[in-house]
């Protein structure tokens, strides 16, 4: 298996009004292509902090995230931002899609900022959004869609650009339970059929039971790295 | 670049009250603006025509002495030939050949200190419209025993004379002899200005001429110019080529109101910019609580990828398309406004336009508004608005996207 995504001794400290906080410590993970990854812990245990480190959208302190033998704690602020439209797909607890764009509009996106072809954008927007079950959706607004719907968009967003992973951020913690089986059914489904890596961060038992590798952090450091067979 | 502005455009419409709002006060700004300008080019426009048009023309030639002198006998000389010549010139509308000097007009009742001034009837037409001057009587119509003369109506009420009065005009002749003679009032003129209408008098050249001794006298030459514009070259091309010639142009003969143009044209877009000015911050105001309510989903835009300089330039872009809508609206607006109140003028007679009339202006005034002004303001409303998102838009980039990501 091709590993994607490698941390060592990785590190992030703030500084807090007391004192220095450690958010991550000394992290030494590796991902594989494919695994579905629930990183879980308590509140402030650094989960976050975690997934903006490895998703470029912030600098650690120390240590190093190679991604495709990429150091990306080295590259500058604009080659990151190209890092990520390239590599890294995002979901967001609040589904964070444009308001004002419809859901095709939205799953374009990211095609349109990597300047891909109308055509091909159209094609792979429309297939994206049939595989997360919104073929009749293509033209609404977020504001027309509900939780689940919307969230489900954020998903086909995220993965219409065939990223070299997702990095989803508490995705079902807003949704109602039947929103957030569908969504992983989904986000499960592509894990299989297209070998999608996926990295969540969660406090959802339901979220857990699908990973296949589930990952505790406790104040900023591994506790605790188990696969299961799933 | 299309997506950016689609976004943009439907950015602006996401809290439509708002951006009505600032619509509406781009709107009410650039038509107050294109008002307070209007109105003031209007007045002095009015005030030019009436004070330069047909008064005292664009250039006069006198000889020089007859500035601190105004006699009969400082007359330029051959000077019917040399107007006769200026009017061959292709940038001279109309030369006017004049006899000029003060003296005394005398009623039955009454007499008064007069500007004398002989004039040829059809040229004077060309030069000053005096025929259209006209509030009663004729234009050097009448062909009766005594000759005739055309004085201002507010002379005519000093000195208690109607049309028809006979009236005695005493002055010196060329040679410094006084010279008496009886005319019948033809008509009188009215003019905005009070001291120009209780002063002049005007009557044929070639009687007067006759009278102090002179056929072909004439002690001044009003011009037309076609080119107004051009008004500065010309006085300096004439003075260049008549040496002994006093030329003189409009804003040398009418220095105050050449001054209150020259400032307003300077200053109009002093006006028009504050007022603009004020309505950016206003702009800018919208703009940034548009941005601060959008932390969170700028931070997403740039955490897929979305480069700094893109989502900048998506806020400026918010703000331009919002200028162009408002600074649109309010120039269409405001043309329509200016039609709309020029069709009768705006009339100043209850607002003080009597005292507007002491000053030589007309109570009745009319909205001048070039077409390059409207012009400037559209390209000033865009250009502020533009300054006006810099500080909005960088607020929206400055943010690191973890953290954009993370506000609620």
């Amino acid at each position: 298996m091709k590993t994607v995504i490698k941390t060592s001794n990785l590190e992030k400290v703030y500084n807090g009004s007391v004192a220095p906080v450690r958010a991550v410590n000394n992290v030494n993970l590796e991902f594989q292509e494919g695994e579905f990854t629930a990183i879980v812990g308590p509140s402030g245990s650094g989960k976050t902090t975690f997934l903006n480190l490895i998703g470029g959208l912030d600098k650690p302190t120390g240590g190093q995230v190679i991604i495709d033998g990429t150091d990306i704690a080295s590259l500058k602020e604009s080659q990151l931002f190209d890092f990520r439209l390239k590599h890294i797909g995002f979901v967001f607890q609040s589904y964070n899609l444009i308001p004002v764009l419809t859901a095709k509009e939205n799953v374009s996106f990211i095609m349109l900022l990597q300047k891909q072809s109308k055509d091909a954008m159209e094609k792979r927007a429309k297939e994206m959004l049939e595989q997360v079950g919104l073929s009749d959706k293509l033209n609404s607004r977020p504001n027309q869609l509900s939780g689940g719907q919307q969230q489900r968009v954020a998903v086909a967003r995220a993965l219409a650009s065939k990223p070299k992973f997702v990095l989803a951020d508490e995705p079902t913690a807003n949704l109602d339970t039947e929103s957030a089986f569908n969504l992983l059914d989904i986000m499960s489904r592509l894990n299989k059929e297209e070998n999608i890596t996926l990295i969540f961060s969660t406090h959802d038992q339901r979220v857990i039971e699908r990973a296949s590798r589930v990952i505790t952090l406790v104040d900023g450091e591994v506790s605790k790295d188990e696969m299961f067979d799933r | 670049m299309k997506t950016l502005l689609k976004i943009s455009w439907r950015n602006i419409w996401r809290n439509r009250t708002r951006s009505l709002v600032i619509i509406l006060a781009i709107v009410l700004g650039l038509m107050g603006g294109i008002f307070s300008v209007g109105m003031r080019l209007g007045i002095e426009t009015q005030q030019f025509r009436e004070t330069v048009e047909t008064q005292i023309s664009h250039i006069q030639l006198h000889h020089p002495e007859f500035i601190a002198n105004p006699e009969a006998r400082f007359r330029i000389e051959n000077g019917l030939q040399l107007a006769a010549e200026m009017m061959e010139k292709p940038w001279v509308e109309v030369a006017s050949p004049r006899t000029v000097f003060d003296g005394m007009i005398a009623s039955a009742n009454m007499n008064a200190g007069v500007r004398i001034k002989g004039i040829d009837p059809e040229l004077e037409i060309l030069t000053t419209s005096l025929n259209e001057l006209l509030e009663e009587g004729t234009y050097f119509e009448e062909e009766g025993r005594l000759p005739t003369i055309i004085i201002g109506q507010r002379l005519a009420r000093d000195i208690k004379a109607e049309v028809g009065s006979r009236i005695v005009l005493t002055f010196q002749d060329i040679h410094g002899e006084i010279v008496s003679a009886s005319f019948r009032v033809e008509g009188f003129y009215s003019v905005a200005s009070p001291g120009f209408e209780e002063r002049t008098v005007f009557l044929k050249a070639d009687i007067l001429n006759n009278l102090i001794g002179d056929s072909n006298a004439v002690n001044e030459i009003a011009l037309l110019i076609h080119d107004l514009d051009q008004y500065r070259e010309k006085t300096a091309l004439l003075r260049e080529m008549h040496p002994d010639i006093e030329i003189r142009n409009w804003a040398d003969l009418a220095p105050s109101l050449y001054f209150s143009i020259e400032f307003l044209h300077q200053n109009m877009a002093w006006i028009v910019g504050i007022i603009i000015l004020g309505v950016s911050f206003g702009l800018l105001n919208t703009i940034l609580m548009s941005v601060l309510e959008r932390v969170n989903e700028l931070g997403v835009l740039m955490a897929i990828g979305m480069k700094r300089l893109k989502v900048f330039s998506m806020v400026v872009t918010e703000t331009t398309l919002l200028s162009i809508v408002g600074g649109s609206l309010g120039l269409l607006l405001s043309w329509i406004m200016v039609v709309l109140l020029n069709i009768n003028g705006i009339d100043m007679s209850g607002a003080g336009g009597e005292g507007l009339a002491e000053f030589g202006y007309s109570s009745l005034v009319f909205l001048e508004v070039p077409a390059s002004l409207y012009l400037d303001i559209g390209v000033m409303v865009v250009i502020f608005a533009i300054l006006a998102s810099v500080y909005p838009a960088w607020k929206a980039v400055r943010f690191a996207p973890a953290e954009a990501v993370r506000q609620e």
